[in-house]
């Protein structure tokens, strides 16, 4: 509803109702206060109350993954409270999130002083949202959903008070026990939790004694936190928040000015960062930062912020300013502490602060050119992201091998590739025993048209290409280069080098002839120097 | 109303031919302390050739043009400047940057082989047009981390570009030579813009060696402008094993013809 309204896509006035197909045709999913005057009951037939209702009625159809989108974004969002943000999940059957403030709480000057910021951020933003703080997530949740209250401080070791007169319904069970629960006359938590456990456990399962416990404190209930967290991470806020590049940049270095020792220390640099910007108005901005090569140095980071920031110019719309600054190392690699050699060239350290550069300010790696053991020619080479030679990829954690079955174009961050088979993942060494090869080598065969040649399955005399008549002076070959038939059935094909009246030289094959019916067909697949 | 030359010929007779005048002027232009430091250049090891070329050899730094002389020789102008590409890497150490613009030729790595060129030694980037063209080379030239750079345009070299090229060349003076910069764009007529050279390459028939096959590229390098120099024309073969350019040698093949004639 309120994801419908902030979008845009729904009326700011007027009854509104989201519907989805239910029992019996399309039935109310979730309505908004004015709807709910009109005395309309999540649940109903839509069909029966567009009959009983004699005001228009704005109906949407439910789109559940955009709410879960929405409620993630929301969570993310709430990351900038506390890092341990958890959403709900299957059992709370309700859309809302855990945010663990322990330790956390007094950044913000209380329980209290947390509790009232995040309802007065959310009411101006127009999300409606029920708050409750105690000292389990199933008390919290219970007193959220179910409490007098739409803001709740329970202070600390007080959890099971206010629980008791909460309905069973409170304590995350699943319909079938909470209807038995009521057919047994227990309709408040407390008096479940007076009886007996033994007879409660027979009758509905250990299941209801695990929800009692924890909403009450004598179990534990970890959380499934959003995010792992981080071991190097660090954050900053603002009472005035930031909205100039230069000072984010500066952020950025004391962050990791921050993050550095801890980095030293285990022996590792940062291979990619995550800037995180908390906007006042609630927007987050991620910046995803990859380096060539383990890094900790601030400086250098702070110059990388710098280029991404230039690239986003104003697709970065800093609004009001943002409140708070984190920087989060996502991938980390080995970096041992190196000497400097006296006099020899620092060869890779000003190509890969430029492949950095690069990639920050136009977004796009800087790649390579790969030899792959194959005969096939379009297959035989292809392009991979480049990394600095020799101590990069045995070093790397969480970067394996390249992967050789990307074509030229599509070559992802290496951070993320993944090989595919083992054996032809290992670099190959480019062959020195191979014929002339083109300098430029199409992607795949050009039809060569119109074709006249002299001998019977020989190299052409003449052709069609590209709206040109080429006449043949000289012809090489033929080389055949069989298919590879593990791969895919294909037919070999043989290659001719031609030199035309104008002096081009062209990389032809014959394909073909298959089958009486099917005559030798030409491309042309290259072209040398 | 300006001085009459004939006029200020007749007042200096020191100065005798217009080539004689014109050195006179250069060192007058070139400042009190005369040339302060010759600029880097990358000889092509042609005497031909590199005595149109002011400093013997294309300049280190500014940007200089190549483009095929009509659209099927684009591959030939790719080989021409790889070429050259690998004249300086094979002088120097580090590797060789090309920025492509969307759709245009890529080496293929197994036909570096043929110019001499070590396909190890060569970095892609792939921009998603002109002006990221014109940013990545600016940023490299900046950085002084690679010898070579080679922007393959889709459009051409405007002049803005090209003059931000030229002080991006300009910028570092911290003793290290600036890279070769080098620009392939298209065949269509070039604006005016600050590119040192320009080159317009066509292919020609290779040469043969002495079985009558395919041997090494040859190709039709006709100098078109050149500040500070002249421009000229010269059919030119590439010797991937010494990485120099060569005239191609007119005896050889007179000579071959000689024999056959004789027999």
């Amino acid at each position: 509803m309120t994801r419908l309204r902030r979008a845009g896509l729904a009326p700011d006035r007027g009854p509104l109702a989201v519907a989805a197909e239910g029992s019996g045709g399309l039935r109310l999913l979730a309505l908004d206060p004015e709807a709910r005057a009109l005395g309309l009951k999540p649940g109903e037939p839509l069909g029966r109350v567009r009959a009983r209702i004699g005001v228009p009625l704005q109906v949407h159809p439910a789109d559940p993954e955009a709410d879960r989108a929405a409620l993630l974004r929301l969570c993310r969002w709430a990351e900038g409270y506390a890092p341990g943000v958890a959403p709900f999940g299957a059992a709370e059957a309700a859309d809302g999130f855990y945010i663990d403030v322990a330790e956390a709480s007094h950044l913000r000057g209380g329980e209290a002083k947390l509790v009232d910021d995040l309802a007065g951020r959310l009411a101006r933003s127009n999300i409606p949202a029920r708050i409750a703080l105690a000292d389990t997530p199933g008390g919290a949740f219970a007193l959220a959903c179910y409490g007098a209250s739409d803001r709740v401080v329970v202070p600390p070791g007080g959890a099971a008070e206010p629980l008791r007169g909460l309905p069973v319904a409170a304590l995350r069970l699943d319909p079938g026990t909470v209807a038995g629960l009521q057919r047994l006359g227990l309709r408040r938590v407390g008096e479940v939790d007076a009886l007996a456990r033994g007879p409660l456990a027979r009758r509905f399962g250990e299941a209801l004694l695990l929800r009692l416990d924890q909403a009450m404190g004598r179990r534990p209930e970890p959380l499934a936190p959003l995010t792992e967290e981080a071991a190097y991470r660090a954050a900053r806020g603002f009472l005035d928040p930031i909205g100039r590049q230069s000072d984010i940049v500066v952020t950025a270095r004391l962050l990791m000015a921050e993050i550095a020792p801890r980095l030293e220390r285990d022996g590792v640099g940062a291979c990619a960062l995550r800037l995180v910007l908390h906007r006042v108005d609630g927007v987050m901005r991620v910046l995803d930062l990859g380096l060539s090569r383990p890094e900790r140095c601030p400086e250098r980071v702070a110059a990388l912020v710098s280029l991404r920031l230039d690239r986003l110019g104003a697709g970065l719309d800093a609004g009001f300013g943002f409140e708070t600054v984190a920087l989060t190392v996502t991938v980390t690699g080995t970096l041992s502490v190196r000497q400097t050699e006296l006099g020899a060239a620092p060869q890779g350290d000003g190509i890969d602060a430029l492949a950095d550069a690069l990639t920050q300010r136009l977004g796009r790696p800087l790649l390579r050119l790969g030899a792959r053991a194959s005969h096939i020619p379009e297959r035989a080479a292809h392009t991979l992201p480049w990394t600095l030679h020799g101590s990069d990829s045995a070093s790397r954690k969480s970067r394996p091998a390249l992967s050789p079955a990307r074509e030229r174009g599509l070559a992802p961050r290496p951070a993320s590739c993944e090989s595919d088979s083992p054996w032809t993942s290992a670099p190959t060494s480019w062959p020195d025993h191979l014929p002339p090869r083109p300098l430029v080598l199409f992607p795949r065969g050009e039809a060569a048209l119109d074709v006249l040649s002299t001998v019977p399955e020989g190299p052409p005399r003449r052709f069609r290409w590209r709206a040109r008549i080429h006449a043949i002076v000289h012809a090489e070959g033929p080389e055949r280069i069989a298919a590879e038939w593990w791969h895919a059935p294909a037919e070999a094909r043989d290659y001719y080098r031609v030199e035309c009246e104008a002096g081009r030289r062209l990389w032809l094959y014959r394909d073909g002839p298959h089958a009486p019916g099917r005559p030798a067909a030409w491309f042309v697949h290259g072209v040398f120097a | 109303m300006g001085p009459d030359p004939a006029n200020q010929t007749g007042r200096d007779p020191a100065l005798g031919s217009p080539r004689e005048r014109l050195a006179a002027l250069r060192v007058r232009l070139a400042g009190p302390g005369g040339q302060a430091a010759p600029r880097p250049v990358l000889p092509l090891g042609l005497e031909a050739i590199d005595a149109h070329l002011p400093g013997g050899g294309l300049a280190l730094g500014p940007p200089h043009e190549i483009a095929p002389m009509e659209p099927a020789d684009m591959v030939a102008a790719l080989g021409f400047a790889l070429a050259l590409c690998a004249a300086r890497l094979a002088r120097t150490q580090g590797a060789a940057l090309i920025a492509a613009a969307p759709n245009q030729p890529l080496p293929h790595g197994h036909g570096l082989a043929g110019l001499g060129l070590d396909p190890a030694r060569l970095l892609l980037l792939e921009a998603g047009g002109d002006a990221e063209v014109f940013r990545a080379l600016e940023a490299a030239l900046h950085a002084r981390a690679l010898p070579v750079l080679v922007g393959l345009l889709a459009d051409g070299l405007p002049l803005k570009p090209g003059r931000r090229l030229q002080l991006a060349a300009e910028g570092g003076a911290d003793g290290d030579a600036p890279p070769l910069l080098l620009i392939l764009r298209p065949a269509e007529a070039g604006l005016p813009n600050g590119a040192a050279t320009r080159w317009r390459i066509a292919s020609a028939p290779a040469a043969r060696d002495r079985f009558g096959t395919l041997d090494k590229p040859r190709w039709r390098a006709r100098l078109e402008r050149c500040r500070n120099g002249r421009g000229g024309d010269w059919l030119v073969e590439w010797d991937h094993a010494a990485h120099r350019l060569r005239l191609p040698e007119p005896l050889a093949r007179d000579a071959a013809a000689a024999g056959r004639s004789r027999a």
